[in-house]
């Protein structure tokens, strides 16, 4: 029981960071609000594994966690270059 | 339910309120903070020790032993995920040319040529 009011307590700081998902002004603050909500998903899906007791809602978790990874990885590639075929020497970008 | 039950479960719901307590925290951080790079700070003050401290403590109120290795194991990799993606962010957004709101850093505009006096 008390797992699942964790688990809507954390939906409810996912639905704050959502906010700042839509209201971000510049990309970066929308890359970095998708990771907070990512996070928040994996952890509601952890906190419902407890409540149920069923390890399956956990893998859930840990898959999303690690699409989170893959997925801010990605987009920070995608804002550095604007593009994600490989750069011309250009001088001034310090990779 | 037998005592060693209701300890468990008091002391995760404990440590899951902490940890709450600094995800919240975060996002007040998150909402509130005026500049890109100080939001990117109270994010991952929020998700690496916030999420740590929530998953801990679901792990010590977790019914069998299977679930509460793989919640620290999920809480590990949270604490391991968390700076590497900040600093990603950060750096991306620095490359970009987002310059922050104060201190003498003017980032130049993306595919600018770099001038001599550049801090």
């Amino acid at each position: 029981m008390t797992a699942l009011l964790i688990g809507v307590a954390v939906a409810v700081s996912g639905l704050l960071a959502l906010l700042r998902l839509f209201s971000g002004p510049t990309l970066h603050d929308r890359a970095l609000a998708a990771k907070t909500v990512m996070v928040r998903a994996a952890l509601i899906c952890a906190a419902l594994a407890v409540a149920a007791g069923r390890s399956d809602w956990l893998d859930a978790a840990i898959a999303v966690v690690l699409t989170a990874i893959v997925l801010v990885l990605a987009i920070t590639k995608v804002f550095r270059t604007r593009t994600f075929q490989a750069p011309l020497s250009r001088p001034q970008e310090d990779i | 339910m037998d005592v060693l039950t209701l300890l468990r479960t008091g002391l995760g719901a404990l440590v899951a309120v902490a940890g709450l307590v600094a995800i919240f925290g975060g996002t007040l951080g998150i909402l509130r903070f005026p500049d890109f790079y100080t939001r990117l700070h109270g994010a991952s003050v929020a998700d690496a020790p916030g999420a740590a401290l929530v998953l801990a403590g679901l792990a010590l109120m977790a019914p069998d032993f299977a679930i509460a290795v793989r919640l620290l194991l999920l809480a590990g990799l949270v604490v391991a995920a968390g700076p590497i993606l900040s600093h990603a962010l950060a750096s991306a957004a620095h490359a970009g040319g987002l310059s922050p709101l104060s201190g003498r850093y003017k980032a130049p505009r993306p595919g600018a040529q770099a001038q001599g006096d550049e801090p």
